[in-house]
């Protein structure tokens, strides 16, 4: 406890860490501004105070690249990019022989310390070492990590399928870089380097050639998915294309003849498709155990000329007081409802009225259509309502009343989901 | 065999199995021994189980062309030639409406209402829809956007392109006779030789 609060206070007593908090600090002050000139690429003086600009230059947040533009300095738009995930601008910095470069001037200033015996300074050289490892690890670690998170958002921040195929592009360029990297690492060199120490045996060659093999084989599988999705959207491109290509040729060529596949010598696979065979069964009172289920059937069709004299009578209602033009209408429409209830009788499954009236290109306003459908099927005589079911598609039109707006009424036959079921 | 009676009766019925539109005998085509079987009972019928290209999709094909079979593909193949700018404009109406950005596939959704208020929201899109909808496989005379969707995605699932999963709700998954339909436009344009890859050479040499 004690060790570490001594840590602390030797930190905090090196000049750098006020001058590094200040800049932090300052980077915070102005985060809003800063931001701001990430996004657009620039940042205008004019948000800041003559004081303030001059102080963001002199801690190199901002600088001038040329007279006109102010701007951020590149390393601070990495870091805005790292920290948020980027990808637009996030870098990939894969320099590896730099990193060994100072790893090797690092143990050769190590050794030096210890033979003199300077414990303090061999003890900074070490922790110098080991950030320097950790480092080119992380580094690794993320240029990694950027390029799963861009795989596995499908590169959504470009829009277009060609700029994600160029991203992939690019990705698998940075992949095969950071495979020169590891490249690079000899361990054969950083045996010897290590030497017979302990220490730098244990950071240079064991932990370091874990890590890399376990990034190895991450990479392996970024590789693989940047090579599967890359076919995917080459597809996806080939079929955009195609299609787009060939509906412009049949535009221009309105009178185009295929060929006569269908009759040569060799039919293509792709367009022999057999035609439909439809296994109809009758009726048929030749088995007498059939006769039961035959007679549950015959029970249950609905008797068409009871409906149909039925709904005569009750349109009269409708009809006697009103003009003649609108008598007729009425019979009309009594008359389209009345079909559309036969259809529903002839058809295996529930049928919905507006799709009826579209398929039909009826004239009726929908409202009414619907209004007298549900008219006719209130209109039935009870034993003939039966073998119907109506449901209204309806909705609340407001959280605040309870009006609800029927949009769309389904009819379909009972006797068969009841028959079925008994059956 | 039993088992498979409502499987056969709708191959036989001319019905495409893909895993949108039934997943569970999608599956069971793929065993070998069942298409098999299968085929043993069909023979007499004059047909076999058949899939596309990618396997996507199973359907029943002829055995032998005869000359019957033959009047019936060449039947078909009239059908489908017609329909196939119809199809393939619809294909692009929907890719450009929803800003997708590959072409259609077996298993994309498409929400009408999406749809729909992507297309009234641009004249452009409406002008398409209408001379689409005019076609004579849509055959639509409604001059209302609403009503010439509805009718147009009736009639391509009528065609087997498109699935409803729900039948009252406007959802719909598209199927894998697509992928079939692309093969054959591919199948046309490597035929026929149409010059529709010479326009952009540099496109060409990146597959």
């Amino acid at each position: 406890m004690s060790q570490v609060k001594q840590k602390k206070s030797t930190a905090q007593s090196n000049p750098l860490f006020e001058l590094g908090k200040e800049r932090l600090e300052l980077i915070g002050k102005h985060a809003d501004a800063l931001m701001q000139g990430y996004l657009e690429g620039q940042v205008s003086e004019s948000v800041f105070s003559q004081q303030a600009l001059q102080k963001l230059l002199d801690s190199r947040v901002l600088f001038y690249p040329d007279e006109q533009s102010l701007s951020l300095r590149p390393i601070v738009n990495e870091l805005i990019a790292s920290l948020t995930q980027d990808e637009r601008k996030r870098q990939i910095n894969s320099d590896v022989g730099e990193h060994l470069d100072q790893i090797q001037t690092r143990v050769q200033s190590l050794q030096a310390a210890r033979q003199k015996g300077d414990y303090a300074a061999s003890e900074h050289h070490i922790q110098l070492l080991t950030e320097r490892v950790n480092d080119m690890t992380g580094q690794f670690g993320d240029a990694i990590e950027s390029l799963w998170h861009r795989l596995n958002t499908e590169f959504g921040f470009v829009s277009s399928l060609d700029d994600k195929i160029l991203e992939i592009e690019l990705a698998q360029r940075q992949l095969r870089r950071i495979l020169d990297g590891f490249g690079i690492i000899n361990f054969d060199d950083l045996i010897q380097l290590a030497g017979s120490d302990g220490t730098l045996r244990k950071l240079l060659v064991s932990q370091l050639q874990a890590r890399i093999s376990e990034h190895s084989g991450s990479l392996f599988q970024v590789q693989k998915r940047l090579v599967l999705l890359m076919a995917r959207f080459r597809q996806q491109q080939d079929r955009a294309l195609l299609i787009n290509r060939m509906s412009a040729f049949l535009r221009q060529h309105p009178n185009f003849q295929i060929g006569d596949y269908p009759n040569r010598s060799q039919v293509p696979a792709v367009i022999n498709q057999a035609h439909s065979i439809n296994a109809k069964a009758f009726i048929a009172l030749d088995r007498a155990q059939d006769s039961y289920a035959l007679a549950e059937l015959a029970r249950a069709v609905p008797r068409e000329q009871e409906q149909g004299s039925q709904s005569e009578q009750q349109t009269q209602g409708f009809a006697v007081a009103a003009q003649n033009l609108v008598a007729t209408e009425q019979k009309q429409l009594a008359k389209d409802v009345e079909d559309f209830f036969i259809q529903v009788i002839e058809s295996p499954q529930a049928l919905s009225g507006v799709d009826y009236l579209a398929e039909r290109e009826l004239l009726w306003e929908p409202e009414m259509w619907l209004f007298q459908i549900v008219a006719e099927y209130e209109g039935l005589p009870q034993q003939n309502k039966r073998s119907f079911m109506l449901e209204k598609d309806s909705a609340q039109q407001s959280r605040f009343n309870q009006l609800h707006i029927i949009q769309d009424v389904t009819v379909g036959m009972r006797f068969f989901g009841d028959f079925q079921a008994a059956g | 065999m039993i088992e498979h009676g409502p499987l056969l009766e709708r191959l036989l019925e001319g019905e495409f199995i893909c895993a949108v539109t039934d997943e569970h005998s999608f599956h069971k085509l793929q065993n070998d021994e069942l298409v098999d079987d299968l085929n043993h009972f069909l023979r007499p019928l004059n047909r076999r189980v058949a899939k596309n290209d990618d396997g996507s999709v199973y359907f029943l094909a002829y055995c032998d062309l005869t000359p019957n079979a033959r009047q019936h593909l060449s039947h078909q193949f009239t059908h489908t030639v017609q329909s196939l700018l119809p199809m393939l404009e619809w294909m692009q109406l929907v890719q450009e409406a929803l800003g997708r950005d590959g072409a259609l596939s077996a298993g994309d959704t498409i929400k009408l209402q999406d749809f729909e208020s992507k297309v009234v929201d641009n004249q452009s899109l409406i002008q398409r829809l209408a001379h689409l909808a005019n076609d004579k496989v849509f055959k639509s005379t409604s001059d209302k956007a609403d009503m010439q969707i509805k009718q147009v995605f009736r009639r391509i699932k009528e065609l087997g392109y498109l699935h409803q999963p729900h039948k009252d709700r406007l959802f719909f998954i598209v199927t894998g006779k697509v992928e079939q339909l692309i093969e054959l436009v591919r199948f046309i344009k490597d035929e026929e030789n149409l010059p529709i890859d010479d326009e952009t050479p540099e496109q060409e040499s990146m597959f």
